[in-house]
């Protein structure tokens, strides 16, 4: 039997005959598909810093914003990476800051070092400050998703842009609309007690907000201005002295966990209200605060930099955030999911990760499909965002703890067109 | 001076100090029983707080009602800690013992936020919000429940150290350990129920702060500072001076707010603890 013939009948093919013409077809059929494919280079990567306060006393919030950098960036790169820059992807380094501005700082001073062309972050006021002057040190761009101190961009800072609203512009939102509510509801409050946390934020937005009411003219006297560390574990004797002060609003700039003591507080030592109006801080709208204080965080009326609840782009990241980490995109998460969206935006119009790219980039911004409240993302001379504003939210009644939060001003963006004021007290719910 | 907003100030003092000695306590008996300071105490009374809010939220008991079993979760937790570390650093000098303490305060911490995630849990509880009040002054109704408990506790342990041969073993073996071996006590085995009592006592209280305090896995140094200050005020080792340091602390903490912002708290506990140092070195109740 011919070789041939016995390779036809397949009887006689041996091992070293059979691998040398699979080398052989294999190799053919490489040719056309492999070999491109091989050489092929991988999508470039492009490092971007996110330092947030992953744990701490701000964990809870720090633990959200790092998800929502992370799924921004994921979105991102699932959507072809920045394409003006060969499809590169976006690789996040992660930072955490322990809610400390001191160990943030250090944090970026590594993500620098590990390769970040951009910062994001950090929450902190503190934090922000620091991170700012390192930035400007270090020559890279730093995109704060949140932080809300007016001081951080009125140093002249070139590399640092702030996608949250400033100080300035939250108490502009609180006082404005504290006169639409007064004038709306027919009721004038006379006295009012502000709570604090002493941290740069809690001192900065309070001190803020006192100046801003004596500027605006409104008859609102302020008894007393309570300041107290944060995470503190005991507000009772701060509440024994707001009941014998007798005012009939607190302001309080909080965090969550304050604000429970403060409310629980409040009931147990039954002190009368008309309210409370928070200016503008976190504590009365995150789940776990509204699923634990139920009934007592009724009608606490809440000015805040808010989702925009209507926007199609919310809607979409809302629902990937659920579907990702079981959790509702809240505001903060929402700001730090926008951040990551506006860095992303400069890299793709600057085509290049040069820091002076980035930054002409990012001045030149016109960011329209986010999902906050307030007009287009730009950025002034000293980095604000111009269009950024601020939502009134009142926590109203609803068998689902997901849908007490309600937008309740400005009107454009409500979910509810009615605001109670003055709250029912609170032991007689 | 507003004489009835002194009044509940002084209420509410004494109260918060009944919680600060009930914090301090479980540090209190395992530093007299085997002079080990235990730097995992405060993390140790945040697991406490956070096994007593899983069963309430998971079975619906009350922390007043399942106080037992988290006792008993942590009572076992610090028999293992101290059979497998602490007995083998006591010989070790005292800044060598700090280091596996804190070690294990971090890692309790860190399982403690994977396991429960950062945010602040702070459920109903049945005495919760419920508050007794007579004229303007008002009395906290879980800050009384947690301040009688303290001190109930303190004396079934004081009741169990002088009564129970096991109790007996342990004051033998803190007095004198060669002896206590000599006369045939298993000294190890007694540190083992040492700790494991000191730590129950901890998770038990920690159980009792769930209706007060937000709970957050990072709560743990800032209870091992107050019991630190409470323990040195009252007595390195003795119960009586740890509720009466809480008391102390408690009062003088409370009553600053008619004069001092809240920001000044810390200075208030700290100055006592600087003066209690120069001038009684070892506690209020704790000898010569």
């Amino acid at each position: 039997m011919s070789k041939q013939k016995k390779i036809r009948t397949g009887k006689g093919i041996h091992r070293r005959e059979f691998i040398k013409n699979s080398a052989i077809v294999g190799t053919g059929l490489m040719l056309p598909f492999g070999v491109p494919t091989l050489l092929r280079a991988a999508p470039r990567k492009i490092k971007i810093g996110s330092i947030q306060p992953v744990t701490g006393p701000l964990a809870v919030i720090g633990q959200g914003q790092r998800k929502a950098n992370i799924m921004a960036a994921k979105q991102i790169n699932a959507a072809g990476g920045i394409k003006s820059l060969g499809g590169a992807h976006l690789e996040l380094l992660l930072g955490d800051s322990e809610s400390k501005p001191e160990v943030g700082r250090q944090e970026a001073d590594r993500l620098i070092k590990e390769g970040a062309v951009a910062l994001q972050g950090p929450f902190q006021s503190g934090t922000a400050m620091a991170i700012a002057t390192l930035a400007e040190q270090r020559q890279v761009p730093f995109v704060m998703d949140v932080a809300a101190l007016d001081a951080i961009t009125q140093k002249g800072y070139h590399y640092s842009f702030r996608v949250f609203i400033t100080a300035r512009g939250l108490v502009g939102g609180a006082i404005n609309f504290l006169k639409q509510v007064v004038d709306m509801k027919g009721v004038a409050p006379k006295t009012a007690v502000v709570t604090n946390t002493a941290d740069p934020f809690g001192k900065g937005m309070s001190g803020g907000f006192l100046k801003g009411l004596e500027k605006s003219g409104m008859p609102i006297k302020i008894l007393e201005r309570i300041q107290y560390p944060l995470g503190i574990q005991d507000l009772s004797g701060e509440v024994a002295k707001i009941k014998s002060l007798k005012p009939d609003l607190i302001f309080p700039v909080s965090r969550p966990g304050d604000s429970v003591i403060l409310t629980r507080e409040l009931y147990k030592q039954r002190v009368p209200l008309m309210g409370i109006y928070c200016p503008g801080s976190p504590g009365w709208y995150e789940p776990h605060v509204v699923k634990d204080l139920d009934k007592l965080i009724l009608y606490v009326l809440v000015n805040v930099p808010w989702i925009n609840p209507l926007s199609t782009v919310y809607q979409h990241a809302n629902a990937a955030f659920k579907k990702e980490f079981n959790q509702t995109l809240d505001t903060n998460s929402a700001y730090a999911y926008t951040g990551t969206l506006v860095v992303a935006d400069a890299l793709e119009r600057a085509g290049s990760v040069q820091a002076d790219d980035i930054v002409a980039a990012l001045k030149q911004t016109n960011f329209k499909d986010h999902p906050v409240l307030g007009g287009p993302i730009q950025f002034a001379e000293n980095g604000d965002n111009k269009g950024a504003s601020t939502g009134l939210l009142q926590i109203q009644p609803d068998p689902v703890p997901e849908k007490r939060v309600r937008v309740v001003l400005p009107k454009n963006f409500a979910q509810s067109q009615e605001i109670v004021f003055p709250w029912p007290q609170l032991w007689e719910r | 001076m507003d004489i009835s907003l002194a009044i509940q100030l002084m209420v509410q003092g004494i109260l918060l100090g009944g919680i600060y000695g009930l914090i301090a306590v479980g540090l209190s008996l395992i530093f007299g029983v085997m002079g080990v300071i235990n730097f995992a105490h405060g993390q140790m009374m945040v697991l406490g707080m956070y096994i007593s809010y899983w069963i309430l939220v998971l079975v619906g008991l009350d922390p007043y009602l399942s106080l037992v079993l988290v006792a008993v979760v942590t009572a076992m937790l610090g028999y293992v800690i101290q059979a497998t570390v602490v007995n083998r650093i006591l010989d070790f000098p005292e800044a060598m013992q700090v280091v596996p303490l804190v070690s294990i305060g971090l890692i309790i911490e860190n399982c403690i936020l994977f396991m429960w995630g950062p945010d602040h849990r702070s459920p109903n509880t049945a005495l919760g919000l419920e508050s007794i009040h007579f004229g303007d002054v008002m009395i906290d109704a879980s800050r009384l429940m947690a301040f009688v408990l303290a001190i109930l506790i303190t004396g079934l342990i004081f009741w169990f150290l002088r009564n129970n041969n096991i109790g007996k073993s342990m004051r033998a073996a803190a007095d004198n350990r060669i002896g206590a071996l000599v006369v045939g006590i298993n000294v190890d085995r007694i540190n083992n129920y040492a700790f494991a009592l000191g730590a129950a006592t901890t998770g038990a209280a920690g159980a009792l702060l769930i209706p007060l305090i937000p709970v957050s896995p990072h709560l743990g140094h800032d209870f091992t500072l107050t019991a630190f200050v409470v323990v040195i005020l009252g007595g390195m080792g003795n119960l009586v001076g740890a509720l009466v340091g809480g008391l102390i602390l408690g009062v003088a903490e409370s009553m600053s707010t008619l004069w001092l912002p809240p920001t000044l708290k810390h200075v208030v506990s700290f100055s006592l603890l600087v003066l209690i140092m120069l001038f009684k070195p070892k506690g209020l109740f704790g000898g010569k």
